[in-house]
This record gives C-alpha cells, structure tokens and sequence, in this order.
C-alpha cells in the first residue's frame, strides 16, 4: 500500500504564488481528481511531486518519507511516475521503444529478472496502442501521443500516477477507454492523480477530488459534494458557463 | 584566483598612478569589447539566433576599412562611413534575409552550426580577397598623438574608441526603452508568437537587429584593427570574438548592464596581468587566453538551467538508425573499397586520405554525444589532442598494440569534467563552455610540459603482429579496420537499452528523469565515451602526423569538423564519413592544380556553403544520399518501398487537401506559403507549423 501525502506545498515564481500552501494525498487504490481553472498550478503540483520543480515550502512524502532530497529520477524509482500536459513523449523514437526505455530502466533499477520486451508489448496492448508500435512517437496524433506517455508512464509499475490531461485529444470512445482503464489499473492497487478538464469524465471516474484555485487548495470532497459546493461553482464553474 | 595573482606577482607596488593607468589602458579596449557583445546580445534576445559570426564580420570590417583607406588611400572618414554604415548594414541584412530568417524555430544545433558555418566561410571568403600571409597594418585615427594621463598617452584613436562605446551604450538604452522600435524588439524577446498577434513586425524587428548587430560588429572590428599586431584573419576574428562571448555570458545573453562589465572587467584582467604579473614559461600564454577562461568561469557560476522540457522543434521525427545488418555490410565495404581507392592515389592524395579517415575516427566521437544524446559539443578535436599528446608521450614507437588505448584512457578524465559542465549546462551554453575548452586545451593544456611542451614529439608508426604501418597504405588498412569496429560498435549500442536512453535524453531530459534515467550518470558515461572515441582517434592522428604537435589540434579547425559531422547528418555513423572525406575532393583537385586561386578559395569556403544546406537538410547529406541511393542496391528492397511510400505520402497529401478544398491544381507548399503570404500570416508562424 503507498500513500502520497502533499503537505502545505506552496511555489513561488517571483512575485506570483503558483501553489499556495497546498495539501492532498493519494494512496493506492484510489483515483483523485485535481480540477481548477487553467492557471490554478495544478501542473507545477505535478512538476513538485516529480522533483522537476523545487517548492518554495511544504513538503511531499511518499509512505511516510520525504521525498524532499530525491532527484526526479529517483522519485520514479521509488514508483512515481506522471504523463505530461505538454507533450513529452520522447519524439524520435517509437512508440514501442518509448514504452521499452522505460521497462528497461525498471528492470536495471530493480535487478529484476523479467522481459523488459514483453512487459511492453503487454502494456502496448493494455492501452490500446499495439497496433502504433513502430511509428516514431513524434508523428503520432495528440491523443495516441498521449497513449504513448501514458503507456511509458505504466511501463516502470509505479505505485503512484500522476495524469496531466490524459483525454484532451481523445474522442468519446477513446475517453471511455481511457476510464476503464483507469479504474481497472485502481483496482489493481495503483493510486492516481488525475488533473482534467473534461468534468463528466473526472466525476464519473474520480473517488475523491480536489479543486485547486490560484493555488489554493478551495474545496475537497466526493464528485458529488464537489457538484454541489457553492464555492467551486463559484470559482470554477461560474465564470466560464459551460455546464457539464 | 587570489592564488594565481599571488604566485605570479611581479613585484612592482601598486601606486595611484599605475592603477590610473591601467584604467587609461583598458578602458578604450573595454569599450570595443562592449560593442562587439553589444551586438551579439541585441541579436540574440531579438531573434534567439547566437552569432558565432560576430567576430568575422568585425574582420571582414577591418579588412575592408584597410582596403579603402591603406590599399585605396580614400579618406578616413569616407572609408568609415562606407565600411560601418553602408557595408556593414547591407551585410546584415543579406545574412537577415537568406539565412537567419529561416533559422528561427529550428533546434539549437542547427542555429548554431549555420553560424558557425558562417565564421568560417566568412574567414574563407576573407581568405580569398586579401591573402592571410601579408601583413597588414592599419594607422590609427590622428596618428599617435593623444594626450598624457599618468604617463601613459591616452591616443586619440583610443579617445574616440572609449567615447563611441559611451555614446552607443547610452544610445541602445533609449533606443530599447524609448522607441517603438526598441519595444517592439522588446516584446519579440518576451514573446514572438505574442508579439507577432499584437502586430509587431518580427521580421522587419529581426532584420533590424541583424543590421544592428552587423554594424556594431564592422564598429568594433575597425576600431581594433590597429590594436593587433597581426593582422592574420584568424586571430582578428578571435580578437574580438570570444572576449565578446565572454562579456555577453556575463550578461546571461539579455542583460546590457552586466555585458559592459563583463566587457571591462576583461579588459581590465589584460592590463593588470600586464603592468602587475608575470606569467612566465609554460604559462606564458595565459593572460592572451583570459578571455576563454573568463567565458567558461562564467558559464560554470550561471545557475543551474531547468531540466529541458522538449520542444516543438525538436519533436521533429528523426531519420531512423541504420538496421545493424546494413550498418555491416556498410562498414565491410568501406573496409573493401577503401583500401583499393587509397592504392590508386598518389602519394600526397593518400596521406589525405588517411588524414580524413583519422579525422572520421575523431568525428564519430560525436555520433554518441550530439547524435544520440543532444549534448553540443564543439571540443572533439581537443579530445583528440589530448589523446594525441598522451599517445605521443608516452605509447610512441612502444610498438605494442594496446599502447594505442592510452590516447583513450587520457581524454577520459577530460571527458568527464566536461559532462560535470554538461549537467548545468544545456544547448548554446554547454556549446560555448566546450568551445573555451577547445581553446584553453589547445593554447595551454596541450603546450605543458606532460604534453606536446610546445614542440613537435616524434611518433613513429609501429610494427603491429608483425606488421609495418610506416607506410601509409598499411596505415590506411588499420585505420578504416579500426574505424569500422568503432561505428559498428556504436550502431549495436545504439539499438540496445543504453542507446534508446539517450535518444530518450535528448528528446525529453524531463521526461527521461521521470522514467528513473538518472541524467547525471548518463551524461558523465556518454561523454566518457565520446572522449575516448576522439582519444582513440588522437592516437592514430599522432601516429599518421609521425610529428604531431598542438597546433594540429586547433580550436578553430575543431569547429570545422563539427560542423562537417552535422552537414554530413551527427546521429549516423555514416555522417562521420563524410565529415572525414568532406575537404578530400578539393584537396584532390588542389593537388592536380595548385594554380587555380577558384579552388583554394573554395577550400575554405567549402564549409559555410555547405552549413546552408543544414537548413533545408537538418538530418544530413547522408541521409539524403541514402534515400537516393539506397533503392539502387540489389537486396534493399526495403529502400525501395520506403521510397515508393514516401512519394506516395506526398502525392496522397496534396490530393486529399485539394480535393478536400475543391481545388483543381495541387497544393504544394508552395502555394500553401503563397496563401499564407496574401493572408498576412508571419513567415514565423508558417515556419513553426511545418
């Protein structure tokens, strides 16, 4: 069982607090929502939970030990691993071979004996992207690009996935997917974090969600609490009527 | 530092009047210093592209200002206007509009290499016009009357150097903050894309800033011309250019302020280091190269660079790694076919040969490293004289085959300690630390006594298994074999976990770290690897020369085969090749006829032509000669189909968007960029969309 615990996180870039004394935690098992605005600093969360980004205070524990010293790599390797809003799929190579590095490293931080190969191809197939393997990542439409990040993300078995986005650029059918998918790997024990804008999507899969406004951390609760919290409307919903 | 000046001290006692003196000296020097960087910094933050030819349009500048005022007696002030204000503005905007324009949005190392190409093809067409062995001297404006300030005469060439910078500095600020110009050239830094929506012209803005640039660069180049005593091209490119790097890394390449003190502070380090210390010996060259240590002190005190996210450019699909199966048959071929060609030269044509082959060996040092892992590096050359002198030192004539390893072994620790750089450092940064490496190990490291000691060291060519390589067509058989074990080596590892790792790097180093790749163990072993691959090819280097010595390992000349392996394609082993064999043709051709001055031209010239084509060709010449060639071969049926596909691709695209538009010819990108043209569309947001 992991357990990720963000404790009163707070980022400041110059004069701007990005994340504002943030607190939320994850643990297996479980799919949390991350929703706010855009702008909200749900991707420097991100960016903090992966070490790619320094908080200016608060911490970020992972089954009780602070992560606060460990280097972006070896977070993953302590089985955090995340898909990017941006696209960073590694564009030269193959979809396959995207899903391999990651194997690969697995399989040397671990000394684990198993096949790197066919552990991907397994993956590749789970996500619903066997049949890109050999297109280079970089030709590949937003939504299968982000099957790719997704696929490489699974790749290195973390207990612990941050999702940035996953279905902008999916259709319906492929969203679906992506929900069961979701669920299934949840009910194996993964903890996920998934920041979205597609709100029926987040309702229908999240356990619990978090809603994140100028950094702040305004609301938390079931998807049923959060539709009926004033307050998110208010910040979230109400300025931009787009009902869901 | 402290412990440099102390060790060196020369003595004298600092007084008022020696310390006024200095300032006399070195605040002129400052100043000229100040608008070469002036120049690269406006350009810079205006158009991302870094101009490593700065400083050969200062050259051409002052030879161009001798020209008219020396060779043609014109007036002073006719010969300036023409040289800083017609000559130079027009040059700008030439590079403006046929090159630079079409670099924005492309990825660093082809931004880079294309200027570079530029230096050097500049130097080349310098080289043409006014012939390198004559000695130049320009007069100074007024002669050498001046005025006496603590016994020192302040000339007043130096007067008028020291005021122009003041005025100019003082002019750029209010231009940048108080003009339409300078806001709009302000907001294009911020944000092009942006800036373009808002309505500033950014390619009017860029040419501005090239003209710009170019004019204080021709500015600089005639005010120093009459400060070096000689007046040879290369060193007058380098005289203002690397003290101009230097000063802009101060200044993180925006910031004005810091640029002009990173400009006096070297200035001012000269000038003390000549009235106050004394280098003597071994370390006599040190105060010359202050510059190039300032520039990589510097680089090593920026704060460390955000992990890279990638970029849009770089997304750009990549040509696919040779298959090892072709990669062997390849390499055998051209173990085949090399030899035979080798035995039908003559003999100079053959040392020729041999000499590209061991450069080849160099060059394919960088397939790993900028290829595979992104990591610009401009040292491979210095790697190989590093490699060189160890070899030449100690393995010479041992005659034991493994001797040849030491080459190796010794540029590896010099490999590691720039991958400790590489860490910090990424893209145009890493690029300018390893150039100031280049030339710090090729003035000083290299003429230590543990090395070359600034002569040459004899280097017989050994018996191997009973072997004589003294000639130079056995030598030639050992070193396609040993070339072709070395890139076949490298494909195999380019298809297993390690090499994917790095194409992971180079494409995304946040994403690599968020897989578990841990970026500093790869970046020390990739650049391990690659220094010993150029020590390797050092060895042999020294063993071909039989007397090598530092100057074979010139920063400059290093420069070049960097940007012959990017022309050639830097991810292919193949690309090494033809950075081996590019100057071979002319060479050939020089040799069968001295007499045509056409040729020696083009031999110089040859390598900032060809940096052209990285812009329509990023991947490299040799990829396209595959595509080309490749279908040709018997059993590449494969080739074929990929090529028959690729046509098809093309032909299917223009066919669908013109049915799709109800269009009755096709739409080729041509007439896309025609529609976008009449539409108002910037040529940048077209660029970006490609």
């Amino acid at each position: 069982m992991a357990r990720l615990v963000i404790n009163a996180v707070s980022v400041r870039f110059g004069g701007l607090l990005a994340v504002d004394q943030a607190s939320l935690d994850v643990e297996s098992g479980a799919i949390v929502g991350l929703i706010g605005p855009n702008g909200a600093g749900k991707t420097t969360l991100f960016n903090v939970i992966t070490g790619l980004q320094r908080p200016s205070s608060g911490s970020v524990d992972l089954d009780g030990k602070s992560l606060q010293a460990k280097k972006p790599h070896a977070r993953a390797r302590l089985g955090i691993a995340r898909t990017f809003q941006r696209l960073e799929a590694f564009g030269s190579l193959t979809a396959r071979d995207n899903v391999l590095v990651a194997a690969e490293m697995r399989k040397r931080w671990n000394h684990e004996r198993y096949d790197a190969a066919a552990t991907t191809d397994h993956i590749l197939e789970l996500v619903g992207i066997a049949h890109l393997s050999d297109a280079p990542a970089a030709s590949l439409p937003t939504g299968n690009a982000r099957l790719v990040e997704l696929a490489r993300a699974l790749a290195i078995a973390p207990s612990i996935l941050l999702l940035d986005e996953p279905s902008s650029g999916l259709d319906e059918e492929e969203t679906d997917a992506m929900g069961r998918l979701l669920s299934q790997l949840a009910g194996e024990g993964l903890g996920v974090l998934l920041v979205e804008h597609d709100m029926p999507f987040v309702m229908e899969v999240c356990d619990r969600i978090n809603v994140l406004d100028f950094g702040k951390v305004i609301a938390k609760g079931t998807p049923a609490e959060i539709q009926g919290n004033p307050e998110v409307q208010r910040a979230y919903l109400g300025t931009n009527v787009e009902a869901p | 530092m402290l412990a440099v000046v102390v060790a060196t001290w020369a003595g004298r006692p600092i007084t008022g009047e020696r310390l006024v003196q200095m300032l006399v000296l070195a605040l002129p020097t400052a100043g000229i210093y100040a608008l070469a960087a002036t120049g690269l910094v406006v350009v810079y933050t205006t158009t991302g592209v870094f101009n490593f030819a700065q400083g050969a349009v200062g050259m051409l500048g002052a030879l161009l200002y001798w020209q008219l005022k020396v060779a043609d007696a014109w007036p002073t002030w006719i010969a300036v206007v023409i040289t800083v204000f017609v000559f130079a503005p027009l040059l700008g905007c030439v590079l403006e509009r046929l090159i630079m324009r079409h670099l924005a949005g492309k990825d660093i190392v082809t931004q880079l290499m294309v200027t570079v190409g530029l230096l050097l093809g500049l130097v080349g067409v310098a080289n043409t016009i006014w012939d390198p062995n004559v000695g130049r001297a320009v007069p100074t404006f007024f002669g050498i009357d001046g005025f006496s300030i603590a016994g020192v005469i302040l000339t007043w060439h130096r007067l008028i150097a020291l005021v122009v910078a003041v005025l100019l500095v003082v002019g750029l600020r209010f231009l940048l903050y108080a003009t339409r110009t300078g806001i709009a050239m302000r907001a294009v830094v911020d944000n092009r894309g942006l800036a373009s929506l808002a309505g500033v012209p950014a390619p009017r803005v860029s040419m501005v800033a090239w003209m710009l640039g170019s004019t204080l660069a021709a500015l600089a180049g005639v005010l120093i011309a009459n400060e070096t005593d000689m007046f040879s091209l290369g060193s007058l490119t380098l005289v203002t250019l690397v003290p101009a790097f230097a000063a802009a890394a101060l200044g993180r390449m925006r910031s004005l302020p810091l640029t002009y003190l990173g400009a006096i502070i070297l200035a001012t380090a000269k000038v003390f280091s000549d009235l106050f210390l004394s280098f003597g010996g071994r370390w006599a060259k040190v105060p010359d190269r202050f510059p190039e240590i300032m520039l990589f002190v510097v680089l090593l005190l920026l704060p460390a660079s955000q992990l890279r996210f990638a970029r849009i450019t770089t997304m750009r699909a990549r040509a696919r790694p040779a298959s090892p199966r072709h990669a062997a048959v390849g390499l055998a071929s051209l173990i085949v076919v090399v030899p035979i060609i080798g035995a039908s030269l003559s003999a100079t044509n053959l040392s020729h040969l041999t000499e590209a082959l061991g450069l080849a060996l160099v060059a394919l040092s960088l397939v790993p490293l900028t290829g595979w892992a992104g990591q610009v590096s401009f040292a491979p050359l210095a790697f190989a004289g590093i490699g060189a002198a160890a070899f030449a030192r100690w393995g010479g004539g041992a005659g034991h085959p493994w001797a040849i390893l030491l080459g190796a072994v010794a540029a590896a620790p010099a490999g590691m300690l720039l991958s400790l750089i590489a860490v910090r450092l990424q893209g145009l940064y890493l690029g300018l630390a390893t150039f100031a490496f280049a030339f710090f190990t090729r003035e000083i490291l290299l003429d230590q006594p543990f090395a070359f000691a600034g002569q040459t060291l004899n280097t017989p060519r050994p018996h191997w298994f009973g072997i004589s390589l003294e000639g130079d067509q056995a030598y030639l058989t050992v070193l396609v074999v040993v070339f072709a074990i070395v890139a076949m080596g490298l494909v195999l590892m380019r298809n297993r976990p390690w090499g994917r790792r790095l194409v992971a790097l180079r494409d995304s180093e946040a994403a690599a770290a968020t897989v578990g790749i841990n970026l500093l163990e790869t970046k020390v072993a990739v650049f391990t690897l690659s220094a010993m691959i150029a020590g390797l090819g050092g060895s042999f280097l020294a063993m071909f020369y039989t007397k090598p010595s530092a100057a074979k390992f010139e920063a400059l000349a290093g420069l070049g085969l960097v940007l012959q392996m990017v022309v050639g394609g830097i991810a292919l082993v193949a690309g090494a090749v033809f950075a081996g064999v590019f100057q071979l043709p002319i060479q050939i051709l020089l040799n069968r006829f001295p007499d045509i001055a056409l040729l020696r031209g083009l031999e110089s010239i040859a390598p900032g032509f060809a940096a052209l084509g990285i812009i329509q060709n990023p991947q490299g010449a040799v990829v396209a000669i595959g595509e080309g060639f490749a279908p040709l071969l018997p059993g590449r049926s494969d080739a074929r189909a990929a090529l028959g596909a690729k046509r098809q691709r093309t032909a299917d695209r223009y066919e669908t968007e013109s049915n799709e538009l109800g269009l009755s010819i096709p739409l080729t990108d041509r007439v896309i960029a025609d529609v976008e043209r009449a539409l108002g569309a910037s040529s940048e947001l077209v660029a970006e969309r490609r």
